[in-house]
């Protein structure tokens, strides 16, 4: 066990890191805003953490600290300029703000280190303290997805403008994400770029975009366990299918495109409906005869208003 | 407010003889050249049940969104509770105690009964025990007068639509409101499912919520409503008693000119 778990401990370090960036996109997915920003802020955090140590002398949670505090204010300061889009218009302008800051770190100077980067900004960190991030991470995206939190978040995603009837304030929720996304793409840069002390333009590049959301599609997008299964899958697959040598990236697309095709809920989305089809078919079997009129769908479609 | 007679619909009322829970004045929505809704005024007074009556397209659900600033006025004015509202948010309406249900069921698809109703019970927040604690008693009593009991944990998709529409009835009320505006709360339901709601709107009437309806059904209308608006083409056509105003004839010629005979 403890073998296995040096021999490992990249990818069990990386997975958790990534965890983080994943979560980045799906918080604001979760409330119906399609953001990228949580991406920018992992460059952003992470060349903080790295001009901290190096040009500054931080110590690491300082460093890691100031990253996700400076991810959540540009990340929110970026959601009050674009609160207006919303859809793909708002992906691609979170996009492009992600391309601007790494265009940004190559014309640096001395200050990012142009497109080389920064070198020796080592950390004092383990996989203990990034999975005590994790975890306190992950506990309070619980809190947000149960309960009053969790229901009016999903009234925000689902139908804006019956949230706002329900005097929920959906500007304000979406500002929220926007922040929240900030943080965690802070912490999850800073603390990838810590662990492998050093960070460079290509680290910030549109293939973070295309992994968070792969993670997030195949995972599952209503719950942390979804960017949590997704991110196993997506950082422990090149591992497993080692044995397909050549092919390894022919196999990876074809398992990507089936998860997006027969599994529209990713991998948590399909146990969970699973779960739930097994419990209704239990409980019909329970308490038949059925009790509900037969519904009306043709007297309900007499009368549509302008 | 009422008088009784249709013909002084539109005309500026003195209202201090009773309460007025809500007042629009003039209020038009333009869609580009389109006038939705074009200088309507009305006066809803506490504790009785309002409704607006109209052909398709007449603006009555735009009259709805408008009322409940989901929609931008052109002209006029709102007051609820004697306070301006025409420039503020939705949410910030619906939190002073403004309920809604809309004309096509909108519930969260993948929660149960009881979590859509507690939206509408928990959003004016809930903070703290004692309070989440009544919040749930609001969703269990509106549940249960809604004649929801015992489905608690079923999903939309496992109800019926006149089951769906107590969903949204319930909701709206489960948030306690004082002006609860109801947009077609009945169609899709049969004569009997119609009867309990018609009768729970009464009871509510009775405990003295001030209520809004918009209806096709002008039997329903007659039966359900202290006083009737008329519209067509986004203008008010009449006002008053709800007998008088499905005899009205310009209400006559608008709407039951072709529907409403049968009815009336």
């Amino acid at each position: 066990m403890i073998d296995w778990y040096f021999s490992h401990i990249v990818l069990i370090q990386s997975t958790l890191t990534t965890l983080l960036l994943a979560l980045s996109v799906q918080v604001p997915l979760r409330a119906g805003v399609f953001s990228f920003a949580g991406v920018g802020c992992y460059g952003i955090g992470g060349y903080i953490a790295a001009i901290g140590m190096v040009h500054y002398g931080l110590s690491t949670a300082t460093a890691i600290l100031l990253a996700a505090v400076a991810g959540g204010v540009v990340a929110y300061a970026l959601g009050l300029l674009i609160q207006r889009l919303t859809g793909l218009y708002l992906a691609m302008a979170t996009v492009a703000f992600t391309l601007i800051i790494s265009v940004l770190v190559v014309n640096g100077g001395d200050l990012t280190g142009g497109a080389a980067g920064l070198f020796g900004a080592l950390g004092m960190l383990d996989t203990g303290h990034l999975l005590a991030v994790a975890a306190v991470v992950v506990a309070a995206l619980t809190f947000t997805e149960l309960g009053p939190l969790g229901r009016r978040v999903e009234a925000v995603r689902e139908d804006p403008e019956l949230a706002s009837a329900m005097g929920i304030n959906v500007a304000r929720y979406r500002r929220a994400t926007f922040a929240v996304s900030g943080v965690l793409g802070g912490l999850a840069g800073s603390m990838t770029v810590l662990l492998r002390s050093t960070v460079t333009p290509d680290d910030i590049n549109f293939h973070l975009v295309v992994l968070a959301l792969t993670i997030i599609i195949v995972g599952g997008s209503r719950s942390w366990i979804g960017a949590l299964v997704g991110t196993v899958i997506f950082v422990w697959m090149p591992e497993m299918l080692a044995f397909v040598g050549e092919w390894e990236d022919v196999v990876y697309g074809v398992l990507v495109a089936a998860a997006a095709v027969y599994l529209p809920g990713g991998v948590t989305g399909a146990v969970v409906d699973g779960y739930r089809t097994y419990r209704r078919k239990r409980r019909e079997t329970a308490d038949s005869p059925p009790d509900a009129p037969p519904p009306q769908p043709a007297a309900a479609a007499v009368g549509g208003d302008s | 407010m009422v008088s009784g007679t249709v013909e002084d619909v539109g005309e500026a009322r003195d209202a201090a003889a009773t309460e007025c829970v809500l007042r629009a004045a003039d209020v038009a929505v333009h869609f580009g050249g389109v006038k939705a809704v074009d200088g309507v005024s009305i006066e809803l007074t506490a504790g009785r049940i309002f409704g607006v009556l109209g052909p398709n397209g007449s603006g009555k659900s735009t009259l709805l969104a408008a009322l409940t600033r989901l929609v931008p006025l052109t002209r006029g004015s709102l007051e609820f509770e004697g306070r301006r509202y025409d420039t503020v948010r939705p949410h910030t309406i619906a939190a002073r105690g403004v309920a809604r249900t809309f004309q096509t069921v909108r519930i969260l698809p993948g929660r149960t009964v009881f979590d859509n109703v507690a939206l509408g019970a928990e959003s004016a927040g809930s903070a703290g025990k004692a309070e989440r604690s009544r919040a749930r008693q609001r969703v269990r009593t509106a549940i249960e007068r809604t004649g929801l009991a015992g489905k608690e944990r079923h999903r939309p998709d496992e109800l019926s639509y006149g089951y769906q529409r107590r969903v949204e009835i319930a909701r709206a009320i489960a948030s306690e409101p004082t002006l609860l505006l109801l947009d077609e709360p009945t169609a899709g339901m049969n004569r009997q499912e119609r009867d309990d709601i018609t009768g729970l709107l009464g009871d509510l009437r009775g405990e003295g919520l001030t209520q809004l309806l918009i209806e096709h059904d002008v039997q329903m209308m007659v039966e359900a409503c202290d006083h009737l608006f008329a519209m067509n083409f986004g203008e008010l056509i009449a006002g008053g008693e709800p007998e008088a105003v499905v005899r009205h004839p310009a209400v006559q010629e608008a709407y039951l000119g072709t529907q409403g005979r049968a009815h009336a």
